[in-house]
């Protein structure tokens, strides 16, 4: 397998942070390597946040995502969107919360933009917005075909309370199911 | 081969574990970031094995009862990041003039002042030699891996009973915070490798704890167990006194230069990256390192041979390697995320003032790219 990157951005606060631990676990543990890295600023609250995330069956040394090399991003806030968006490879992939960023024409050509209203789908659909950090996972797995699903569900399930485990798979399931609608619909153009 | 395990964690998380691994029974400290989850992690894992955690009400405070811990007889811990270290200065020196042994993380983040709380500096370099005022002789080592939060960590307790004084762990935040596989020595393994400090086991009336040989620091035995002693930040005597005895001031602290300085062998400790065959010579630390290892790979694809001399004990620093190696590469290129601070280290041991630098005091980490350019215009 050649290098996976990926981007989970947004604002602080939103919980993207987790969805990145999960898949560099799940990775390791499939006996690869993975890094997950997060950068955000001094606010709280609200301060674009991102989180990198790079798997290799490879020793992984420099631990961010290099611009110009990101295979995937995923974003949920406007502003880290605008921030962020360039660092993604011409022709790679990116979802966004189409309540909450608004790519333009011009990113639309660039790059494979599918909007998937992950937030209403956490929150509605599955009842606790904080599950949207396993909505995001399911999307990025299922766009990606990164890890072996089975490994990913089973890491994700390790790593949050038993008393949410139902809530979590749900928002799994709700996940891969409006990924790959999108991607029979294609992106966004 | 020795024992191993696989974690999946972050830096400060990996400090932590391996504070509690290698025997550490007391932290002191004041949540700051980038540094805090060293102390939410011990603070879960010190009650598990019978230790205590306490936040206490600020910094000054934490190393003060980290301090206290250590005069007491046991491993201690105190974590924090730059703007700690400057509120933790003055108990620092009183902890190097008394000989306390106890285990310093730093975190480091952009600064001076309270600076860049969440992003990554390597801007407590030259703090970490000379925190507070007076002459004493630093030890830092510096983690370049997620592995090294945890090995260095454990070596620091080990070092800081040896040689009876503060030892400086400095972390950043891309290490601190980074998330990934480690691959340590097992608990097992560290329990079996530690050295705890010497004690005076004869008849408690002819115990002298400062009348040590000029190559080494004081033995302290645990404070209330009978063996008695004064503790003071002044010129003291064989028995902790104050003097201002001509011949006692001066043998204090070229005692506490020479118990360091003649024992370099023990602390000393550098990782040489495609260096062997190679005709440009990068010579960086910490988080630093590993966009530099990157940047090498990328440049020997390209027929450029770099290759990296990672100092891993920062104070004392490698001064007969590093002399040797100024004779031998013509290029040499010092990266860090500081001004120069550890460039002009390098140009003193090196003997040297034509070595070239790569800074960056933005809070950015470098990128590979950063560094490949760099080489190239050399």
């Amino acid at each position: 397998m050649s290098r996976i990157v990926m981007r989970f951005t947004g604002v602080g606060g939103q919980g993207v942070l987790l969805a990145g631990e999960i898949f560099a676990a799940a990775k390791i543990k499939g006996g690869g390597y993975g890094v997950k890295t997060a950068t955000y600023t001094s606010q709280v609250r609200g301060g674009p946040t991102v989180v990198d995330i790079q798997l290799d069956d490879e020793e992984i040394w420099y631990p961010y995502a290099i611009d110009g090399q990101i295979n995937f991003m995923l974003s949920v806030a406007d502003v880290s969107f605008q921030l962020f968006k360039d660092g993604v490879k011409e022709g790679g992939t990116i979802v966004v919360e189409p309540n909450l960023v608004h790519p333009t024409e011009e990113d639309k050509k660039k790059w494979n933009i599918y909007e998937i209203p992950i937030i209403t789908i956490a929150k509605e659909e599955v009842g606790n917005v904080i599950t949207q950090s396993v909505v995001a996972l399911a999307i990025a797995n299922t766009m990606m075909n990164a890890i072996d699903e089975d490994l990913l569900i089973e890491t994700m399930l390790s790593k949050v309370p038993k008393k949410v485990h139902e809530a979590n798979l749900k928002a799994y399931e709700l996940g891969k199911k409006y990924a790959l609608e999108a991607l029979e619909k294609g992106p966004s153009k | 081969m020795s024992a191993t395990r696989e974690i999946i964690s972050s830096g400060n998380d990996l400090a932590a574990i391996a504070a509690v691994d290698a025997g550490c029974m007391f932290f002191g400290g004041y949540p700051i970031t980038p540094s805090s989850e060293v102390m939410h992690t011990i603070s879960d894992l010190l009650p598990k094995v019978g230790g205590t955690a306490i936040q206490m009400e600020d910094e000054i405070a934490g190393v003060a009862a980290a301090i206290g811990a250590g005069m007491a007889g046991v491993r201690t811990l105190t974590a924090t990041s730059g703007p700690g270290i400057s509120l933790k200065a003055e108990n620092l020196g009183l902890a190097q003039m008394a000989e306390v042994p106890l285990v310093v993380v730093n975190v480091m983040r952009g600064g001076p002042s309270t600076g860049l709380p969440t992003r990554v500096s390597q801007g407590d370099i030259a703090q970490a030699k000379n925190p507070s005022h007076g002459d004493y002789k630093s030890i830092t080592v510096c983690a370049g891996t997620l592995a090294e939060c945890y090995t260095e960590t454990v070596r620091a307790f080990n070092l800081a009973d040896r040689f009876m004084q503060p030892v400086f762990v400095l972390l950043d935040e891309t290490l601190g915070h980074m998330h990934g596989k480690a691959v340590i020595p097992t608990a097992e393994e560290v329990k079996a490798g530690i050295k705890p400090r010497k004690k005076f086991e004869g008849d408690p009336s002819e115990y002298r704890p400062y009348d040590v040989p000029q190559d080494q620091p004081a033995v302290l035995n645990p404070m209330f167990t009978g063996y008695r002693y004064h503790f003071t930040g002044l010129h003291h005597d064989a028995m902790g006194f104050p003097t201002e005895e001509i011949e006692t001031c001066r043998k204090l602290i070229d005692r506490l230069f020479r118990k360091v300085d003649e024992h370099r062998d023990e602390i000393e400790s550098n990782e040489e990256y495609m260096l062997d065959d190679a005709e440009i010579l990068l010579v960086g630390y910490g988080s630093a390192s590993l966009a530099i290892k990157e940047a090498v790979n990328v440049l020997r694809e390209q027929g450029i041979k770099a290759g990296l001399f990672r100092p891993i004990t920062i104070w004392p620093s490698p001064e007969e390697r590093l002399f040797e190696l100024g004779q031998k590469f013509d290029k040499v290129l010092v990266v860090e995320l500081n001004q120069g601070q550890y460039l002009e280290e390098v140009q003193r041991c090196m003997g040297r003032r034509d070595i070239e630098k790569l800074t960056k005091t933005n809070g950015r980490p470098f990128s590979p790219a950063d560094i490949i350019e760099k080489v190239k215009e050399l």
